[in-house]
């Protein structure tokens, strides 16, 4: 696999470019998500229950929002965060960039987590695209960790 | 070479630009389509049988498919509660049961609100069932027929003849005729709404609604 040898000065331990591009792609397709739950807030018909399957209740429960803002547009702005670093990081191979996007992983997996919570025990619901939103900011977490011990040890 | 290396990175940043703002725009079109084949009309016209509120004589009139239990129908009423106070003149409203297999106290609800109906108060069952949607919808059968009982009381209705109309079979078949009315009406989800007879794609918004509400009151001087 390709190798990513950023310049010397800036980060001395190899990080495989696969993985940047992995942590990439995964935050932007989170970012497709959350940005579509966000449009679907204030533009989407309003659903109601079908005859067969659940109800959209969880797009339409309180939780869906924190004083009038959809949650998902946090979410979008955090996607699309992560995306921009790791886009920076390919253009100037600053491990401070990376490490700063690592860094903002474990917050979506624990916000992922919450909601994950709040659909089970609280709304009783499942929705489609924010378990979807839990399986990306999963990956990132996963992808963050395994880039993290890499970057640690570039701090020796 | 230095040039050459900036103009990359500025047609990368560039390009990274266009496709966040493609990728959002493309998303806002998903989010905001229509939805096709809304063309069903209704298939039972109103009758002396039906629950009606607002102006019986009024020329625009809005038929309702809900279930009571169904939170999207719950956020609906307070919709309705306020083009009530406004437009309520000039609307007939309707509402017809179409409760929802998946929600087991459904049907316990709109046999309460049409038992309330035999003695007058409808409408002051079904606002109160609506109210204290969180308190039944997940209740065990039995209980959410006792919050029923607890509601009739509340409403100074004769507690005997209430439970006894509940789980008459002439309460059951008007709940029966109205789902299957909707279904040959083309009702596929709650809420589902008629106004004169077409039926309305699902609203985007309050806003959507009224202003849908308020074309037909327009159109119908």
């Amino acid at each position: 696999m390709e190798i990513l040898r950023t310049q010397s000065s800036k980060l001395s331990t190899p990080i495989h470019k696969g993985s940047v591009w992995a942590f990439v792609v995964i935050s932007f397709l989170g970012f497709l998500d959350a940005t579509f739950l966000t449009a679907e807030h204030y533009l989407g018909p309003l659903l109601g229950c079908p005859i067969f399957g659940g109800c959209d209740k969880v797009l339409i429960s309180p939780y869906s929002a924190v004083g009038g803002i959809p949650v998902a547009l946090f979410g979008a702005v955090y996607y699309l965060t992560i995306f921009i670093l790791g886009i920076a990081y390919f253009d100037t191979g600053r491990a401070r960039v990376l490490k700063l996007a690592v860094s903002l992983t474990p917050l979506g997996l624990i916000a992922s987590l919450w909601f994950l919570y709040l659909q089970l025990f609280v709304i009783k619901a499942l929705c489609f695209y924010c378990l979807l939103s839990l399986v990306t900011s999963t990956l990132l977490f996963i992808l963050g960790l395994l880039m993290r011990s890499r970057l640690g040890a570039d701090r020796a | 070479m230095y040039w050459s290396h900036q103009v990359k990175r500025v047609f990368l940043w560039l390009g990274i630009v266009a496709l966040i703002g493609g990728a959002a725009f493309g998303m806002i079109k998903l989010a905001g389509r229509t939805p096709a084949s809304q063309t069903a009309l209704l298939a039972n016209a109103v009758s002396a049988s039906d629950q009606i509120r607002g102006n019986k004589d009024g020329k625009v009139v809005l038929v309702e498919y809900s279930d009571f239990q169904c939170p999207a129908c719950k956020i609906f009423y307070s919709f309705l509660k306020n083009i009530e106070g406004k437009h309520g003149d000039k609307i007939q409203f309707v509402y017809r049961n179409f409760p929802l297999s998946q929600h087991t106290n459904a049907a316990i609800m709109a046999q309460a609100a049409e038992a309330a109906g035999k003695q007058g108060k409808f409408w002051e069952m079904h606002d109160m069932i609506f109210e204290n949607q969180d308190a039944w919808a997940n209740q065990k059968s039995a209980d959410a027929e006792k919050t029923a009982v607890s509601y009739a009381q509340s409403l100074g209705l004769n507690i005997d003849q209430f439970k006894k109309d509940m789980n008459s079979q002439e309460i059951k078949t008007k709940i029966e005729n109205d789902y299957k009315g909707g279904i040959k009406s083309g009702v596929n989800a709650t809420p589902t709404f008629f106004l004169n007879g077409k039926k309305l794609p699902p609203p985007t918004s309050y806003g959507d609604f009224e202003n849908t509400i308020v074309q037909a009151i327009n159109a119908n001087p």
